[in-house]
């Protein structure tokens, strides 16, 4: 019904700036493309045709927009329904880095005969059709999955209107729903997982469509600035229309970003999906969700700051101290990284609350800086495998050090990352949100860098563990074999360690570029 | 009052007198340090080095006399120790006529004896060992000497604990040696706990502590703050000379090898504490009743000592426990204060050589009869070793106080000054001093009796011999001491340390001496109540005695038990110490410890229970997240409208 | 506040060199071990080089901070890569450029003989770790930038952390985890307070800078409460202690040597270059507290320390009393006691390290470190026996020792301002000398244990490498026993800079000499 009176109100074909949405343009045509590929290329040159297809989709989005941010333009386009500024421009760079290095991944065949995917996704588990397909070769349609969801996620963090923002929420998150169902190994867990993740993200699809109709019916548009310009202009009784709204919305938005309590799916998810979706996931979802909050919070509502700090604040405490505990007892490594990474969306909510310049720059930097380390670390995890494919029980794990030094010291590497230890990228982000919260002053800031404080210490456990099991404890003759990886996952491996260290090294040019990015347009 | 001494500026040895504790320190050095390769020649490089630094005190000393009077002093600093702020302690010398007397003492009398111990440890594998060990003793007991500070005083007075508590449990594979060698230091620790927070007063209260500035500056403090530094001095003091209530590491400390009991348990290092006094007059002399409780502790300890003399049969703890009493007239002595100083620094002087003796002639008759300690299986032994009898016998009488020995002209005036002393305190200290000469007597002629005379009583396969030359020869020498020391040390030493150190006589603080008991009259009484024990132990033990302890009235059981001086000691710090160190042990693992694991297993627990709201439906997910979004909402309208 | 700058960069390259030679021991092929020994000994020699130059380049009456060079490293947060050391962390950077070649000598065959240690762990690793941590440990005192404090102060647990849990001994796992556990619970909240303190303090980490900042009362107290937590826990002090114990029992004797003598220095360290500078007022209002802990400390750890049955945890008791007394002299505020303190951190080290390491050869003799399994081994093993006598009696400070003069120096210090404080700690020399006694008493005397006789390696005392490890620390111990000045000299003017920005001075005596009451 809202769709309808947008469509109404602009009938005319609004100007494009082919420039500005060129990225975008660039990744749903090669989309396109890929799927026409997969209909047509017979199956044994598929594989590569839709890789190089890809990657090269990615690197020429990646270049226009370097060239767009090196333009200095800011543009507000088709219509005013994207809005390319900073933010959004380094948002898409970031989505695309990570995107490459979550590609290599997802190419990656040399650990498993025909890589990680099946072909389709809804034969029933168990039947003969599916025996068939776990054990056949080849099946490519990941590829053009990934395109879709990236450019909905670079949509969907430049969108300047609540209607664009839905239907690229929507173009992200159903391709993810389908990608997870396609692991080739425990393919009914891997099922659950996709329609879990459907279902709720259905669910939160509602949300954000309620909270959309709330705001239009207070403020008569659905265009962020509108909003605010609204709020701010008038002292209009419906308040309870806005805030309703905007909690509708956030609960939406807290349902991507995996915040307490809406993080329930995220391990069930995280388990059941191919491991390099959960990479994508765990790095682009992230960037993605984190930055359409950014604009909801900085752009429509950041006048009613003090009304949202309680809340968000609070969740982000729980956030932040649930996933830490909940860390704790995991067996599953996956899982174990699906609740850290809860626990790190709360460290994130804390610079995103610090509702400043310092916010939004460490914002930005500790989405960038994470996603690198946490495609590493799923990266790892695809390399330890037994005859059942990935060993992801942390008894496996044991040992894991003597057995192959490299991969386990690097491993621990990125979990001392994660732990926040200097000379890593994690360090730096932490104490970016940390001192951008404190810079702040405000109450809640300094109670949300105690929680973080906390919440740290008992996440450095969980991490530990894994450490000790890997080191400290002598192999089970039952630890698996750490497969030699191949070219794409060492490169991509090599990418997020590099990445990972250099952020926390020599942080400098990064904090430049998020220093000078940190802009929103209105 | 304190009337401060020029010091005259050092020449010839004297400007080069750190070589006196410094060659005994090079030699142990070398000794330790060469380890095996020192061992055939060790021994005679020992003794060398102390005869060579006995040579240069010698000389030092006659230099130190030729100075006029009033400047019979040397100040001789080397080295800027500690210095930081106001605290400035210098590594200095003091060689005054008192630390002349001592450097004489240990390094004489410390030569005989490591002379004697070349013989008396001729057979042991560890024997350069012992003479490192014996030559640490005798530099750090020089520097506690020379030193012209208290930090160095307590330097050196740490160093001959250490080297105490190396020699007594020198045999260490003995349990029994290793304990008492622990018991030792450990009580002495105690002591000087004490003495260290004393030198912590000086500096705090007049921030200094070399001994002419805290000297100088006693007369600015009250009498409270001397008094509590004056007890603290003496406890240290009782720690190091074994005085009560620390005497009991003293006989135990016998456990070490003979010479060491002779040297260091009777001749010098007990000693340290009446020198520590001495040496700390100027300020005993501002507070007479801190003199008043070292007079008391010393005539209490010198009792206690007789008794339980009389009732031990062990030929060394005998000696242990007169040395113990005999330290008591010392402690009395300086108690007494003023001219009786010189007094007990004389009869020190007078103890160090006939208590050598007297524990190397022991050590001789242990040597002869395969290390028997038991007087009970001793007797008619003067046939078979006269030398260490004739020795033995000198000690014997001068330790008695018999004229013409040492101990009659040390002795007596003690218990005259005693007598001197106005007011009931004469009276007791006096009767005190009195009947511990009796006592004295008593005892030392029961161990010489069953000793060398009356029937044999030795068990089997015991075939007396006496000792070789190394060890008779120091054994003379000390008996010409003790014979001679008597005429050398009453008169000289006395003007010589009057004047220049103490400067004041004889209860001076009171003015007349109190007329209780004319002197000639307590000098005969002494001499014929010293006699009718002598007789008496006579009678009663030369027929030998019964070869096993026999059942005894409620007081010599005590004695036996050392007045049960080790069981208050047990009871009271021991056993508590020990349930207080478990107790601790298990408040640290289960509380402390327990704590912090506890709030891991919290952490853990928690997470365990919130683990279980994963249930893994989709509808429960479904259910939290419209919980959660209701409560957003709810908080979002509260917030605003509320 | 003037900073003299060195040509030289000598702190950057102590720092780099042994990061360096950490890089070629790791990279080394796992066969080639007794290269990797030579190769690591080699840098620590050079690093011990450097430090020697450094030493003597630095002026002792010259400016608080020397040896100054800087940095720029992320510029928009004004942080920088700045060293330069006063009197305090150049001694303790001296402690750590002796004692890595003694480690590195002691571990020759560690590795292989240390109880517990698997012979398939990687011997080349063990002995980068070594070199990576002595970076580590010579950055965290050489850095003058608040930021790359903490950095080096975090990262210096890693290497630590392998060092107990790779090739420690039994309950390394358990020992490891809580020792990098409780030392980031400090670190994560003196994270809070370093960022507190820059937000407060005008963006700027630069220690001298930050100095000069007055930050509020309640600042101050919350900032306080930040660092000396952190610091607490690592130096550690009653009740953050429990770690200390598993960790030194666990770890190997080279690594516990380093652990307790040297790394844990930095907490001490820490009170008195951040604590007492940057938070003046606050470091005066929680001293009763500080002095309270300390105080309990070295009474409860010296009565634990009679009770344990295991020489290594034995040890590791003794030194949380030793770190009560430099807390006491850290925060009596008088110069003897902060001398004292400081000078104490320095001869503990020797001391304590000194212990560990003999300890180590017993227990890698007799395969066990309990007590009850020695006795009488000093028939066996004489040289041995005496060593450790000796390093006992430099722990319970006996003069002619170098511990006697900090101890000394740190009660006489306090004593002036706190009387009761320095009585009730002197006590502690009486427990001290129980505890050393008995353990000398229980493991080289008293009547030969039996089962010595069977154990070959017993009947083998002090080998000349042995030897030529623990001389140096013998040497040392005696030399500052009697001359401590070269020492003093370059701490005093440190010690007195910082007590001024406390704002103390030391109390007259009580009854001065006329003269000295005039002026």
């Amino acid at each position: 019904m809202n769709n309808s009176v947008v469509l109404a109100a602009n009938l005319s074909l609004p100007n494009l700036d082919y420039k500005a949405l060129a990225p975008m343009l660039i990744l749903f045509g090669a989309a396109s493309i890929g799927v026409l590929v997969e209909a047509f290329v017979p199956r044994r040159g598929r594989h590569s045709v839709q890789f190089g297809l890809s990657l090269l989709a990615l690197l020429g989005a990646l270049v226009t927009v370097i060239l767009m941010a090196r333009s200095g333009r800011v543009v507000t386009t088709a219509g005013v329904a994207v809005s390319i500024d900073h933010v959004a421009l380094f948002l898409q760079g970031t989505l695309i880095a990570l995107g490459i290095v979550v590609l290599l991944l997802i190419a990656e065949r040399a650990l498993e005969t025909g890589g990680p995917f099946v072909a389709q996704a809804a034969i029933t588990v168990g039947s003969e059709a599916d025996r068939r397909q776990a054990t056949a070769t080849g099946s490519t349609e990941a590829f053009p999955l990934t395109l879709f969801a990236l450019a909905g996620m670079m949509l969907f963090v430049s969108a300047n209107d609540l209607l664009t923002m839905f239907v690229a929420l929507e173009v992200f998150s159903l391709p993810l729903y389908l990608l997870c169902a396609l692991a080739r190994r425990r393919r009914l867990v891997s099922q659950e997982a996709a329609l879990k993740y459907f279902l709720l993200g259905a669910f939160a699809s509602a949300f954000f469509i309620f909270g959309m109709a709330l705001l239009y019916g207070f403020s008569g548009s659905v265009r962020l600035g509108d909003i605010h310009r609204t709020a701010v202009a008038a002292n209009t009784p419906s308040t309870a229309l806005l805030f309703t709204g905007v909690a509708m919305l956030a609960v939406a938005l807290l349902f991507k970003i995996a915040a307490v309590p809406f993080h329930v799916w995220t391990p069930d998810v995280y388990q059941g999906a191919p491991t390099p979706v959960t990479a994508l996931m765990a790095a682009c979802t992230k960037v993605a969700a984190f930055g359409g909050l950014l604009r909801v919070l900085y752009v429509a509502v950041d006048w009613v700051q003090w009304d949202i700090e309680p809340i968000l604040g609070t969740i982000a405490i729980l956030t932040m101290l649930v996933g830490a505990i909940l860390a704790v007892t995991q067996t599953d490594i996956k899982r174990l990284l699906a609740y850290s990474s809860i626990a790190n969306a709360g460290y994130v909510l804390v610079g995103a609350l610090s509702f400043d310049r310092e916010g939004v720059r460490s914002t930005l930097f500790y989405l960038a800086a994470y996603g690198f380390t946490v495609i590493a670390a799923f990266a790892v995890i695809t390399l330890v495998r037994d005859e059942d494919g990935e060993a992801t029980h942390l008894s496996r794990w044991a040992g894991l050090g003597r057995r192959s030094p490299l991969v386990a010291g690097i491993f621990t590497f990125l979990m001392l990352a994660f732990a926040g230890i200097p000379l890593t990228s994690g360090f730096i982000s932490k104490f970016a949100v940390f001192s951008a919260a404190l810079g702040n002053r405000g109450p809640w800031q300094i109670a949300l860098v105690i929680a973080g404080v906390l919440s740290s210490i008992v996440l450095v456990f969980p991490y530990l563990r894994v450490v000790v099991l890997m080191y400290l404890s002598e192999p089970a003759e039952n630890t698996p074999t750490v497969m030699v990886p191949g070219a794409f996952t060492s490169a991509a491996l090599m990418v997020g360690v590099l990445a990972t260290l250099v952020l926390g090294v020599f942080p400098q040019p990064v904090l430049n570029l998020v220093d000078t990015a940190a802009l929103f347009q209105r | 009052m304190y009337s401060a001494i020029a010091t005259s500026h050092a020449t010839g040895v004297l400007s080069v007198f750190w070589l006196v504790p410094v060659i005994p320190l090079a030699s142990a050095g070398i000794l330790l340090g060469l380890n095996r390769w020192a061992d055939k020649w060790g021994h005679v490089l020992g003794v060398l080095s102390v005869g060579a630094s006995f040579v240069l005190g010698l000389i030092g000393f006659i230099q130190l006399a030729g100075l006029p009077e009033n400047a019979r002093a040397i100040q001789l600093s080397l080295f800027d120790f500690i210095a930081v702020g106001r605290l400035n302690v210098d590594f200095g010398l003091f060689f005054d006529p008192l630390a002349g007397v001592f450097v004489l003492l240990i390094t004489g009398v410390g030569f005989l004896i490591h002379l004697y111990a070349t013989g008396y440890m001729a057979h042991d594998e560890r024997r350069r060992t012992f003479f490192g060990y014996f030559n640490l003793f005798v530099a750090a007991m020089l520097l506690l000497v020379l030193g012209n500070n208290y930090v160095l005083l307590y330097f050196g007075w740490e160093g001959v604990g250490l080297a105490s508590y190396l020699l007594i449990s020198f045999w260490y594979t003995r349990p029994s040696a290793a304990t008492a060698g622990k018991k030792a230091f450990l009580m002495n620790r105690v002591g000087d706990a004490a003495f260290v927070i004393a030198i912590f007063m000086m500096f705090a209260y007049l921030g200094t502590v070399n001994f002419t500035d805290v000297f100088a500056g006693v007369g600015r403090l009250s009498s409270g703050v001397t008094l509590a530094m004056c007890l603290l001095l003496l406890l240290g003091a009782c720690g190091k000379s074994g005085q009560f209530p620390l005497q009991a590491w003293l006989p135990d400390a016998m456990e070490g090898p003979t010479p060491v009991s002779a040297l260091i348990h009777a001749a010098t290092m007990v000693t340290g504490g009446v020198y520590l006094i001495a040496r700390s007059n100027p300020i005993f002399n501002t507070n007479t009743t801190a003199e008043a409780i070292v007079a008391g502790v010393g005539a209490l300890t010198l009792l206690i000592g007789c008794i339980v003399g009389c009732a031990k049969d062990d030929i060394k703890r005998v000696l242990a426990w007169s040395t113990v009493s005999q330290i008591g007239y010392m402690f009395l002595g300086v108690g007494l204060g003023g001219a009786a100083y010189a007094l007990a620094i004389i009869h020190l002087l007078a103890h160090g050589f006939f208590k050598a003796g007297l524990f190397l002639g022991a050590g001789s008759v242990m040597h002869g009869m395969h290390d028997q300690v038991d007087i009970r299986r001793f007797g008619g032994l003067w046939k078979y070793m006269r030398i260490t009898w004739a020795t033995f016998a000198v000690g014997w009488l001068a330790i008695l106080g018999m004229f013409p020995f040492s101990g009659f002209f040390s002795k007596d005036p003690i218990i005259e000054a005693a007598f001197d002393r106005p007011g009931w305190q004469g009276w007791a200290l006096g009767i005190i001093a009195f009947a511990g000469a009796a006592l004295t007597a008593f005892y030392m002629t029961r161990l010489f009796i069953l000793t060398f005379h009356g029937p044999k009583r030795w068990t089997e396969g015991q075939h007396p011999h006496e000792s070789p030359p190394s060890m008779t020869i120091p054994l003379i020498l000390l008996a010409v001491g003790s014979l001679g020391a008597g005429y050398l040390i009453k008169t000289p030493v006395k003007d010589w340390l009057d004047p220049t150190v103490f400067g004041l006589p004889a209860n001076a603080e009171f003015g007349e001496p109190g007329v209780h008991v004319g002197h000639a009259l307590v000098m005969w009484g002494t001499l014929g109540i010293v006699v009718l024990s002598a007789l008496l132990a006579y009678g009663l033990f030369r027929r030998g005695t019964a070869l096993t302890e026999q059942p005894a009235g409620p007081i010599v059981v005590a004695a036996r038990k050392n007045l049960y001086g080790d069981a208050v000691n047990e009871v009271v710090f021991e056993k508590p110490g020990k349930y207080l160190t478990r107790a601790l042990v298990y408040f640290d693992n289960k509380g402390i410890d327990g704590l912090v694991n506890g709030l891991a297993a919290l952490v853990g627990g928690g997470s365990g229970r919130l683990r279980r709201l994963q249930t893994g439906f989709v509808r429960s997910y479904a259910l939290s997240m419209l919980g959660g979004a209701v409560l957003v909402a709810l908080a979002f309208l509260v917030v605003r409208i509320g | 506040m003037t900073i003299s700058n060195t040509g030289f960069p000598y702190l950057l390259l102590m720092t780099v060199l042994p990061l360096a030679g950490a890089l070629v021991v790791g990279l080394l092929p796992r066969g080639q071990v007794t290269l990797a020994k030579r190769v690591a000994l080699l840098f620590s020699l050079a690093t011990f080089g450097l430090f020697v130059a450094a030493w003597i380049a630095y002026k002792p009456n010259g400016a608080r901070l020397q040896l100054h060079e800087s940095y720029a490293w992320i510029p928009l947060w004004n942080v920088r890569f700045t060293f330069a050391v006063d009197g305090i962390a150049l001694v303790m950077v001296a402690l750590i450029a002796i004692f890595l070649p003694l480690v590195i000598l002691y571990s020759w065959n560690e590795t292989q003989t240390e109880t517990g240690v698997p012979a398939k762990r990687s011997a080349n690793i063990y002995f980068a770790l070594l070199l990576f941590l002595e970076s580590m440990m010579i950055g965290v005192f050489a850095a003058a930038d608040v930021f790359l404090f903490y950095v080096f102060f975090e990262v210096m647990l890693v290497p630590m952390y392998f060092l107990i849990g790779s090739y420690g001994g039994a309950r390394r796992q358990y020992a490891a985890v809580k020792f990098f556990l409780y030392s980031l619970v400090g670190g994560l909240f003196m994270l809070a307070a370093v960022i507190g303190m820059w937000v407060l303090g005008g963006h700027t980490f630069d220690w001298a800078t930050l100095t000069s900042v007055d930050f509020s009362t309640t600042a101050q107290r919350w900032l306080f409460l930040g660092f000396f937590i952190a610091f607490a826990i690592k130096a550690p002090f009653f009740p953050f202690h429990t770690w200390l114990p598993d960790a030194g029992g666990a770890a190997p004797a080279g690594a516990a040597a380093l652990l307790v003598g040297v790394l844990d220095k930095v907490g001490t360290f820490g009170i008195l270059r951040y604590c007492l500078p940057l938070f003046p007022e606050a470091s005066r209002y929680f001293a009763p507290l500080a002095l309270a802990l300390a105080l309990v400390g070295i009474i409860y750890a010296a009565l634990l320390a009679v009770g344990q049955n295991d020489l290594k945890r034995l040890v590791a008791y003794t030194s949380i009393a030793h770190f009560g007394f430099i807390g006491i002299g850290i925060f009596a505020f008088t110069t003897q006691a902060g001398s004292g303190a400081v000078l104490y951190m320095f001869n503990h080290g020797l001391a304590t390290g000194l212990l560990f390491l003999v300890i180590g050869m017993l227990v890698a003799r007799r395969g066990s470190a309990m007590v009850g399994d020695f006795g009488g081994a000093g028939r066996y093993v004489p040289v041995i026996a005496g060593v450790l006598f000796f390093a006992g009696l430099a722990s319970l400070a006996l003069p002619g020792t170098a511990p006697f003069v900090s101890e000394f120096l740190v009660l006489i210090g306090t004593f002036t301002v706190n009387k009761t404080v320095a009585i009730v700690a002197t006590s502690g020399i009486i427990l001290a000398a129980a505890y050393v006694l008995w353990m000398v008493q229980r493991t080289v005397q008293g009547t030969t244990n039996p089962e010595l006789a069977e154990i070959r390696p017993m009947r083998k005392d002090l080998s000349l490498r042995e030897g030529l490890v623990v001389a140096p620390l013998i040497l040392l111990l005696l030399f500052f026993g009697f001359y401590p000045k070269p020492l003093l000299d370059v701490i005093n003017p440190a010690v007195a800079a910082t007590l001024q920005d406390v704002g103390k001075t030391d109390p007259p005596p009580a009854a001065p000499a006329p003269q000295e009451a005039t002026k």
